[in-house]
């Protein structure tokens, strides 16, 4: 909490009562006639046009799955196909109004919005632009396939490519948007300004959050439009995407031209279902969707539930919302009702509604109505609404043959390239900085009050007569991390950091103090107590083109973040066809002595899932070195960091961490201290007891043992350990980490394979208990002590002379424990 | 209860199985899953692994011993148990039937001595030992199933194995730079076997060699028209070789000395009436000996088909397996001749009591009679036999008489 905003008991304990203001729904009841003026005769016909397209695209799609068959082309599609036929004109209205650089977010729905959304940026992109864009995606193998014969203007032209497109995506070809990579669920093009849709329900609700920050923070033009469901109001994510977007600290502490809310419309497409689940009379309590508003901020989101059966009455809100956005006054919750006529996907048999409501919508169907409208206000002839329908139809049909044609339209070649799509796992670029501006600073780094008191530290454990150093003189790894930390802000204008507790406080474990000093508010800010939402926000950010450091206090709170990093940090690169990149720093620090909830070292956990790399310094140097790297990079990173030593000091790097920039590059493991009589690999604090155990192994038993810190769990170099090993024949491989599933277990595996030959003994991991995490007093019964090494070793490795084991490590006990579970 | 171990029946065609090793010994305890012992057919080699927990009341059959498939090779039970039920008839102990030993192992004649078993008391019967130990073991040729392991489990060590080098290993490394040059390969079932039972022969006997050439002028005579005969394109002719002439010419040798148409048992000798005569074969899979049996029944022209036959059936891997037992024949020719080998000194293939290398053909300067001195092809031969059995006078006489026979050979 900053100290500029008192908090007055006296005004804070004032009765008084909440006062909600009115929120509108389905106000607009203007007629063709009245809408002339703001529209011209092509505008209308062009909307009916946009909704034709979208009807027949998803009505293709929906006899492919259902009959294997469209217009005679026959082709088995067994991939996803979650179609909105009915929600043609909440899709159309939607993207009417917003130009490329207005970014939507969609659902696992969202080919209506997809569609909606390149035919505007189609109808509002010169033709030279668009031709250039249509020509440098993939190196134009799209466009080339839809040019192929055709003689048309190049805006017929372009809307072929994104027809195409799109159905090359929907079925996994690699001229699809992504390479085919995406798919259905995941379909985007950012040159129309076209950001993923999602397959997690309410997955855009914290992306696009970051994708407003992205705008606000960089004086970005254009708008955000997170395109969701109404069911996915029961998400968490989406809750704190609110939150997130809604938070007092852009109007009262942004400063300047940073002030005020942002620009994002949170459209909930609200077609009243949630799959089967119906949110108005069942499974939500809001009745109206648009009254989630009234509770969220004193603004109410400007929440207005509008009619989705009508174009006009959504483009009509959306120019009004755009106003309040452009006046920052965001963001805006829209509740656009619609009804999708088709199921939830083609399998749905519709047994949880009656075909009395689905008939009764689509008596008031919105093509046909609008269709209508136009015809009877003379705006348009039935005959040329006619013909619209029967072209759309000989369209999808072309677009279709060329998408299922394996000659024309292949998919990713993985038996001629088996590595295609791991070499899209990571971008693996090093960039400075994401733009050229000049950072937003409040004052050169060198007046900076802890860069001076950095200044007076001793960077090396020992001071030039070898005596240890007081722990207020030493420069500690928190030290190093905040090294790399400013010295990125100070060279990349668009990196920013949040978290909680990241601004004042300077970080719950003071890693960040001084750099409140340092930034503006819209560069460090604290978030709510959403971790969701503090990685959403980062990987919006992120995939829009800034660099980020988003902070999870404490590992155990990764949980709470478990959608966003396991679903949707580690995918998009891949499922972009490697067209965007993550530069999201993930820190995560693991605690200590606050017990089961806030000591546990999960970084097993991220280092199981693909496209996350995984880091986990223990010392000064390495902790800057590793900073820098993960800074320098385009992929996402997850940084731990361990509580226990953040007041350490460098051990092993002489003459101490520099105090310039340098980089430790990623996957790299480092020999902490050699010998040849066996290796303990490590990971993450443990490294000290380890080096403790290393000493009673020379002292007691002459057992001159190598000592490896593993430093990255993803990616990882084995050439050292497996050297090592090739040297000792043993190893033993230690973490904080629970030992069940631990990563260790994964290196011990990869050794045994990699060096079996020179293995005496097997690999032996030697992590926490599997049990809850007891009171600090009791941790050296949980987490690995020195004397468990020794264990570990006489009991497994080899038999070490006159030693007693304290621990039992029998085959007895081995499998007594698994077979408990314990 | 008592219950009794019994030696598995594998594969339709195996009546009995060597028992190689006893990894388990009489009074120590054993748990369901341990390796008691392994053993081997002619053609594989497996480990037995106990079905029972309890402690091994008695081992009825020796290391080396060939059983019978499911006969009862030990008992596991309880300490104290009585256990006469269990115990195998007399019958089919190794040693009181022929000793039908493939191949002898290297126990032959010291059954009784316990042997020094590799495994600790804890550890759960099979050799353990560390990949990084057996690699280097193998490199330096040390044989690591007699070291006692000093690691978890009685696990051996590579430091077990450099230890145990020292003693053993006297050369320098090969190795200077830690590029291997060479590779190790391990050995098939069949050089197990050969290896183990040649060393036993030099290890078990007394066996020394005699060397002597006849004038082979007939035999080559005999070949040419042979070869004549064929080329005209006689059908009836057989393509009788200028070996089986030779064998043919020590069968009838053979028939004067008995005592060289045996076999040496310890404690008795086994005189064969008939002759069974042991052909060395190299076949890809290596060494084999196949025996032709009754030999001495035949006439030139069926024996010299029966030795090829057992030869093609050996380089094919059909050979009966139960001539190609050490025990089949009652004595062995082994032919070098034709690889240009003037002298050497043939194994004996125990429990046989001598074998005749027979070598190349040599031009030697001879009296032809009239003081005339001319070139006379002579064949060399090379009889070992075993002094246990047989003094140097017999043998002597015995391969005097070989030469005797192919001297005055004709068709």
């Amino acid at each position: 909490m900053p100290k500029s905003q008192n908090i007055n008991p006296e005004d804070v304990r004032r009765p008084q009562f909440i006062e909600f203001g009115r929120i509108p729904v389905n106000q607009y009841n203007l007629t063709i006639e009245q809408e002339k003026k703001n529209f011209t005769t092509d505008d209308f016909v062009r909307i009916y046009h946009d909704m034709v397209i979208i009807r027949e695209f998803e009505t293709m799609l929906n006899l492919i799955k259902t009959t294997n068959e469209y217009r005679g082309i026959s082709y088995n599609h067994p991939g996803p196909a979650h179609l909105s036929i009915g929600q043609e004109a909440a899709a159309v209205g939607m993207a009417y109004t917003l130009g490329i650089d207005d970014y939507i977010f969609g659902s696992h729905r969202s080919h209506g919005e997809i569609l909606a959304k390149g035919l505007s940026a189609i109808h509002k992109l010169d033709e030279d632009n668009l031709y250039n864009i249509m020509q440098h995606y993939f190196g134009g193998k799209a466009l080339s396939v839809v040019e192929k014969g055709f003689s048309g203007s190049v805006k017929e032209l372009a809307v072929r490519f994104l027809l195409y497109g799109a159905l090359a995506e929907i079925f996994a070809r690699e001229n699809g948007f992504n390479k085919g990579l995406g798919g259905s669920m995941h379909a985007f093009f950012t040159p129309f300004g076209i950001y993923p849709n999602n397959a997690i329900v309410g997955g855009s609700g914290d992306i696009s959050v970051g994708a407003a920050l992205y705008k606000k923070i960089n004086k970005k033009p254009g708008i955000v439009v997170c395109n969701i469901g109404d069911a996915s109001m029961g998400c968490g994510p989406v809750w704190e995407g609110i939150s997130f977007a809604t938070m007092d600290q852009y109007t009262k502490l942004w400063q300047g031209e940073y002030m005020g809310g942002l620009p994002l419309i949170f459209n909930f497409m609200d077609n009243l279902y949630g799959m089967g689940g119906q949110t108005m009379g069942e499974t939500m309590g809001f009745g109206i969707l648009a009254r989630i508003g009234a509770g969220v901020n004193p603004d109410m989101m400007h929440a207005e539930r509008i009619d989705g059966y009508n174009p006009l009455a959504v483009i009509d809100a959306f120019r009004r919302k755009r106003e309040i956005l452009e006046k920052r006054r965001g963001p805006v919750l829209l509740d656009t009702l619609t009804y999708r006529i088709s199921g939830h996907s083609p399998s749905d048999a519709s047994s949880y509604r009656s075909k009395e409501e689905i008939e009764a919508w689509q008596k008031v169907d919105s093509i046909t109505t609008y269709g209508e409208q136009l015809a009877a206000a003379g705006v348009a002839k039935t005959e040329l609404l006619d013909e619209i329908r029967s072209d759309a139809g000989e369209l999808l049909a072309h677009i279709l043959k060329l998408t299922v044609s394996d000659e024309i339209s292949p998919r990713l070649d993985l038996i001629s390239d088996p590595d295609a799509i791991g070499s899209m796992m990571f971008s693996n670029q090093s960039v400075d900085r994401m733009d050229d501006r000049k950072p937003d600073v409040l004052m050169p780094m060198e007046e900076n009050p802890r860069v001076k008191s950095i200044k007076t530290k001793e960077r090396f454990h020992l001071d030039s007569e070898g005596k240890p150093v007081s722990k207020a003189r030493t420069y500690q790894l928190r030290d190093g991390i905040f090294e790399a930390v400013i010295d990125r802000f100070y060279k990349d204008p668009t990196l920013a950091a949040w978290g909680e507790e990241n601004r004042d406080w300077g970080g719950a474990f003071a890693v960040y103090r001084g750099l409140t000093e340092a930034l503006p508010y819209h560069r460090l800010f604290n978030s709510p107590i959403s971790e969701g939402a503090i990685v959403g926000t980062a990987i919006g950010y992120g995939m829009c083109g800034g660099r980020v450091i988003a902070e999870i206090m404490y590992c155990d709170f990764l949980g709470r973040s478990g959608d966003e990093v396991f679903n949707q940090l580690p995918k998009w690169q891949a499922m972009s066809g490697n067209l965007i990149k993550m530069p999201v720093v993930i820190r995560v620090s693991v605690g200590s002595k606050y017990g089961a909830q806030h000591s546990q070292d999960w970084s097993s956990l991220v280092a199981h899932i693909p496209g996350l790399k995984v880091v986990f310094p223990a010392t000064p140097y390495d902790a800057k070195g590793l900073m820098n790297s993960a800074l320098q990079g385009t992929d996402p990173v997850i940084f731990f960091e361990s509580q226990r030593i953040y007041d350490i000091g460098e051990m092993f790097h002489k003459p101490g961490v520099p105090e310039g920039y340098y980089e430790i590059p990623l996957g790299e493991p480092d020999i902490k201290k050699s010998g040849n009589d066996i290796t303990i690999l490590t990971i993450g604090a443990t490294l000290y007891q380890v080096l403790k155990a290393a000493d009673i192994l020379q002292g007691k038993y002459g057992m001159n043992a190598e000592v490896i810190d593993a430093r990255t769990l993803v990616p990882f170099n084995y050439e050292p350990v497996i050297e090592s090993v090739r040297k000792t024949g043993k190893i033993v491989l230690a973490s904080d980490a629970s030992s069940r599933g631990s990563f260790l277990k994964e290196m011990a595996q990869t050794v045994t394979e990699l060096a079996f030959d020179y293995l005496d003994a097997p690999p032996v991991v030697v992590g926490s208990r599997n049990w809850i995490i007891p009171a600090h007093e009791m941790e050296t019964y949980f987490f690995p002590q020195p004397g468990w090494i020794i264990d570990a070793i006489h009991e497994k490795i080899i038999p070490l002379k006159g030693h007693k084991s304290g621990s039992d490590l029998s085959y007895e006990k081995s499998l007594k424990l698994n077979r408990e579970g314990v | 209860m008592a219950i009794p171990v019994i030696m598995p029946k594998q594969g339709q065609s195996v009546e009995t199985c060597i028992i190689t090793k006893w990894f388990r010994q009489k009074g120590e305890q054993v748990k369901t899953g341990d390796i008691l012992f392994s053993y081997e057919t002619d053609k594989a080699a497996f480990d037995f692994e106990s079905a029972a927990d309890g402690t091994i009341l008695d081992i009825l059959y020796p290391e080396g011993a060939e059983v019978p498939v499911l006969a009862n090779v030990a008992v596991i039970g309880s300490p104290g148990e009585i256990i006469e039920a269990t115990k195998t008839s007399d019958s089919v102990v190794a040693g009181k039937e022929e000793r039908a030993i493939l191949l002898p192992g290297p126990e032959i004649g010291n059954h009784d001595e316990k042997r020094q078993i590799p495994v600790p008391e804890s550890g759960a019967g099979r050799i353990r030992i560390s990949p990084r130990a057996r690699r280097v073991a193998e490199k330096k040729g040390i044989d690591y199933s007699k070291i006692r392991g000093s690691g978890p489990n009685g696990r051996i060590l590579c430091s077990d194995i450099m230890n145990a080098g020292q003693e053993a290993y006297t050369g320098s490394p090969l190795v200077s730079n830690g590029v291997d040059e060479f590779t190790d390969k391990p050995l098939t079932n069949v050089r197990k076997l050969i290896a183990r039972s040649m060393h036993a022969s030099l290890m078990n006997s007394a066996q020394l060699t005699h060397h002597m050439s006849a004038d082979v002028r007939g035999l080559l005579e005999a070949r040419r028209r042979i070869k004549e005969n064929l080329s005209a394109g006689r059908a009836e002719q057989a393509d009788i070789t200028l070996n089986d002439m030779i064998c043919y010419c020590v069968i009838k040798a053979l028939s004067r000395f008995p005592e060289a148409n045996s076999h040496f048992l310890d404690d008795h000798m086994r005189i064969f009436k008939s002759v069974h005569l042991g052909i060395a074969v190299d076949t890809p899979r290596g060494l084999m000996v196949p025996a032709v049996r009754n030999a001495d029944s035949m006439d030139i022209v069926s024996l010299s088909r029966s030795l090829k036959s057992v030869a093609d059936d050996c380089k094919k891997g059909s050979i009966d397996p139960e001539l190609i037992k050490s025990t089949a024949a009652s004595f062995t020719v082994s032919n070098l001749g034709n690889y240009g080998v003037e002298m050497f000194t043939p194994v004996i293939n125990l429990p046989q009591t001598a074998i005749l290398g027979v070598c190349t053909i040599i031009n030697r300067p001879a009296d032809l009679g009239n003081n005339t001195f001319g070139f006379v092809p002579y064949i060399g031969l090379s009889l070992t036999y075993d002094h246990r059995a047989i003094d140097g006078g017999p043998a002597t006489l015995f391969l005097r008489e070989i030469k005797k026979e192919i001297e005055s050979f004709t068709l």
